[in-house]
């Protein structure tokens, strides 16, 4: 019983933490864009900008990473 | 009135991500009721079943109870974490830099488990074949929650993203009961590759929305964002397979 305890919370975990550095980056850039939105008085739009190409920047630098890692 | 730019989405992205969770808990369900006869399998799966049933039943009234904007944040965060992550493994698969998901692999792997175990207890194996399934139903099944909560909740959308879910579990047995092998057919890879897009996008979508950003063209930003998402899930897999070469 404790084992399969242990094995859904680790499945759980893992289903958002697939990748430490994604997940940390991840929410690095939402938290830039609340910031900006909530504290830097710019247009919200600009948060929502930020948080967009920050967040498809993160998948391609991501995957790329992995690529050089998974074949050196 | 349910807005089809935002139902859409929301029941599809319920149903695809259903159908891949539904096709790898089948798999074990398939190989323990091949190796240890259905009883184990339905009473395992009967159960996995009742104990997410509990989950959502304990859980979905508390989310009538919590700020509209703070779900979305929430949610969006964690549609961001998970749907990226599916995404990323996805545009890998497709780059070849990590093997495709093979379901006729993992059938042979838990059918091989199973008769080990069979071998070194001798015993309890009925019950040792209902955990396997348990665990497999309830693993996949927690994702499918999350994925129909994450989708249906920000908008009032639980019931039609339920139903996309329900589907999918159709669909599958349906295709199981008439086949009676592993769903190795289906195209696991692409449709993960499309459920990461859909799901990023929503977590943006939610993500900004949480944050007090109203998206130019409201719901119809979803799509905008899906088709950026997707983008830049084929661009990552194209770089990713160069990278790989290069590096090889």
């Amino acid at each position: 019983m404790m084992t399969m305890l242990k094995e859904l919370a680790a499945e759980l975990i893992g289903m958002f933490v697939a990748e430490k550095r994604l997940t940390i980056a991840v929410l690095v850039i939402v938290a830039v864009a609340g910031s900006l939105v909530d504290f830097a008085g710019l247009n919200p739009l600009v948060g929502g900008a930020v948080l967009l190409f920050g967040c498809l920047s993160l998948l391609i630098e991501s995957v790329c990473r992995a690529a050089r890692v998974g074949a050196s | 009135m349910m807005a089809w730019s935002t139902a859409a989405p929301a029941i599809s992205a319920a149903f695809l991500a259903s159908l891949v969770e539904v096709v790898e808990a089948f798999t074990i369900v398939l190989a323990v009721a091949t190796l240890r006869g259905w009883r184990p399998a339905a009473l395992g799966t009967a159960a996995g079943l009742g104990v997410l049933a509990g989950i959502v039943l304990l859980l979905g009234p508390l989310l009538d109870r919590v700020p509209i904007s703070s779900l979305q944040l929430a949610i969006g965060i964690l549609l961001l974490l998970f749907g990226m992550g599916w995404l990323r493994k996805a545009s890998l698969r497709a780059a070849g830099v990590i093997p495709l998901h093979d379901e006729e692999a993992i059938f042979a792997a838990e059918a091989a488990e199973l008769s080990e175990e069979a071998r070194r207890r001798q015993r309890n194996l009925g019950w040792a074949a209902g955990i396997t399934v348990l665990k497999a139903v309830l693993l996949e099944g927690l994702e499918v929650v999350f994925i129909v909560i994450a989708v249906g909740a920000g908008r009032g959308l639980l019931v039609p993203a339920g139903l996309g879910a329900l589907a999918a579990c159709a669909v599958v047995l349906a295709a199981g009961a008439i086949i009676h092998r592993p769903l190795a057919r289906v195209p696991e890879n692409t449709l993960k590759f499309g459920v990461g897009v859909m799901l990023s996008a929503f977590g943006v979508f939610w993500t900004g929305e949480g944050l007090g950003i109203a998206w130019p063209g409201q719901d119809l930003a979803l799509l905008l964002f899906a088709a950026l998402f997707l983008g830049a899930g084929l661009l990552a897999s194209t770089f990713a397979r160069k990278l790989a070469v290069e590096f090889a």
